[in-house]
């Protein structure tokens, strides 16, 4: 075999070209001629298990990576799962591919070597900024409810880029975002996402960042995990938002961050609030003020229909007396014939008995008639009086309107109502007055205005009810005096109750 | 760059609770609730106007050949849905 090596090698030096697959060939053949199995110490990265039952893995340490394939016999006679981030030591043999061109270690047996440098830097930095507080929950700002401007920290062209403005676009179409770029991943990440931060912190103009980057391995995902990165978090004045695309794992800036988000889309909606929502939630107050102030005129009004309901009709009342006067009249009319006619019986009688002579039984009946005309004209002048006294009622009546207080409660509903409309229209159609306009207008009716002109305002001290009256104070209560400026505590010594 | 509101977003919406609440206490008078709901129906129409100050806008943040901080509009894709403008743009107030 050494022979047609050496054969080859001189055709190589006489520029005579090898198809691929003699090179390749050639290759196999010298690994396999020089390197025969070999154990080899590094940590596992990207474990991926084949429908096959074949194991692939890679290999690594600090400075060199070699993608690894174990074939399903001697997965199944593993007694640990192969996680990514430890260490292990592996035997097997190196080969190539021929098919793809590619080095491959085809490993027989694995055993563990504890935690992988990787995981284990990972752990001490967690704890080191624990430590350091830099996870308090206390340092950790909430966001704003509508941020208007927002940072972005990730690559240009990535999915979480087209993830990010894509929802946060939908929710809030009229947001003002600004797109920090930066390498994520590889050696210079790091540094790139923390002077990014600073950057968005220096112009000053976003409300909340959101750094991340879409899923990847968790080789992809270690700039996340890097103290440059989680010191730019912790010293930025703008609340950060962290969404490393990991469901399950929480890297570093994950702690730091104000809040962590699984995904970028997660972090676009803890970020703005959907604006059709916030437009509904202010139509529902609005609303509801709508309601509240109707719900109360409403009761009002129906109080006052009540009020009025029981208000007797004055009309039905005067009916009612002259009623009872028509019936008075009759029965005194009655009562009188009815004396009447009794004397003339008796008269009559007393005649016959007597045997008087018939012209004194005239002068008689001419007695009793005339008393009878007496009696029925003072009776008449008396009902009269009533009738006078009745109609005089009757027209003061008429004139005073009993329903004067409900037409003017009524009025003044209405009043308050158009008061309330065109409240309603200057609203929608003018500028609302000037905060220091209120501010003055509050000033001018302000108790505190009077004080200071020399009158003192007195409380009591033990319940706090203002004094108005002498009466209320007893000998030794304390009293609070409060003066334009400040306030005097006394004890009363005396009163004049005049 | 400085907020051109005195007020946030935030306070105002809780002044706005506030009132809403005290209205649907029925603890005012006439007269207070009508002060109130104007108060309130501002607050709405302030808030609503608050919603819709913003210009959409996207932009890269990069430092020119001097170092010195520059933005500058974003070329690249928006996203689907994104691009057609808010369909409920109508002012209710």
């Amino acid at each position: 075999m050494a022979g047609q090596l050496e054969f080859q090698l001189k055709t190589a030096e006489r520029r005579v070209a090898l198809s691929v697959s003699q090179l390749v060939r050639l290759v196999r053949e010298t690994l396999e001629l020089h390197l025969d199995q070999c154990w080899v110490v590094g940590e596992v990265s990207n474990t991926r298990l084949a429908p096959s039952g074949h194991l692939y893995f890679t290999l690594k340490d600090a400075r060199a990576a070699i993608n690894v394939v174990m074939f399903s016999s001697a997965v199944r006679r593993m007694r640990f799962r192969l996680d990514d981030g430890i260490q292990v030591v592996v035997r097997g043999r190196v080969n190539l591919y021929e098919h793809r061109g590619t080095l491959q270690f085809y490993a027989e047996e694995v055993e563990p070597r504890g935690f992988g440098a990787l995981q284990l830097a990972y752990e001490q930095l967690k704890q080191r900024l624990a430590r350091e507080g830099l996870f308090d929950a206390a340092r950790k700002r909430t966001l704003p409810i509508l941020p208007r401007r927002i940072g972005i920290v990730t690559a240009l062209g990535g999915a979480a880029l087209r993830d990010l403005l894509r929802v946060l676009l939908d929710r809030y179409p009229n947001l003002h975002i600004i797109i920090r770029p930066a390498l994520v991943q590889g050696p210079s990440a790091p540094l790139e996402i923390a002077s990014a931060l600073d950057d968005l912190n220096a112009d000053g103009n976003a409300e909340v960042i959101i750094v991340g980057r879409g899923g990847g391995s968790l080789e992809d995902l270690w700039a996340f995990n890097d103290e440059t990165v989680a010191r730019a978090i912790c010293r930025s004045r703008i609340p950060v938002i962290s969404a490393v695309g990991h469901e399950i794992d929480y890297s570093i800036a994950d702690f730091v961050a104000d809040v962590r988000a699984p995904t970028p889309t997660a972090a676009a909606q803890i970020a703005v609030p959907n604006k059709a929502d916030l437009r509904g939630r202010l139509f529902e107050k609005q609303s509801a003020l709508v309601n509240g102030v109707e719900r109360q005129t409403s009761a009002l009004r129906h109080q006052l229909v009540r009020l009025e309901s029981r208000l007797p009709e004055p009309r039905i009342l005067l009916r009612q007396l002259r009623q009872r006067l028509d019936t008075a009249w009759e029965e005194l009319v009655e009562a009188a014939n009815s004396r009447v006619s009794r004397h003339r019986v008796l008269l009559r009688e007393f005649a016959t008995r007597t045997r008087i002579s018939p012209g004194i039984v005239a002068a008689g009946r001419l007695r009793v008639a005339h008393s009878a005309t007496r009696l029925a004209q003072a009776m008449s002048a008396r009902a009269g009086s009533c009738r006078v006294t009745l109609e005089r009622n009757i027209a003061w009546l008429n004139e005073t309107n009993l329903r004067a207080p409900v037409s003017q409660a009524r009025s003044r509903l209405s009043r308050l109502f158009n008061q309330l409309e065109t409240a309603w229209r200057s609203r929608l159609h003018q500028q609302r007055l000037t905060l220091a306009g209120q501010a003055g207008r509050l000033d001018a009716v302000s108790p505190l205005r009077v004080l200071h002109r020399g009158y003192a305002l007195v409380t009591k001290t033990r319940d706090g009810e203002t004094v108005v009256d002498a009466a209320q104070v007893e000998l030794g209560d304390e009293l609070d005096i409060r003066l334009g400026r400040g306030r005097l505590y006394a004890r009363t010594l005396g009163r004049n109750l005049s | 760059m400085a907020d051109s509101n005195p007020k946030k977003f935030e306070d105002e919406m809780a002044d706005l609770e506030a009132i809403v609440t005290k209205i649907d206490s029925g603890e005012l008078s006439l007269e207070e609730s009508i002060a109130a709901f104007e108060r309130g129906v501002a607050l709405v129409r302030s808030l609503n106007q608050k919603l819709d100050e913003i210009e959409r806008r996207v932009e890269v943040l990069i430092r020119d050949s001097r170092g010195e901080l520059k933005r500058s509009p974003y070329q690249g894709e928006l996203g689907s849905s994104a691009k057609s403008e808010d369909p409920e743009e109508d002012d209710t107030f």
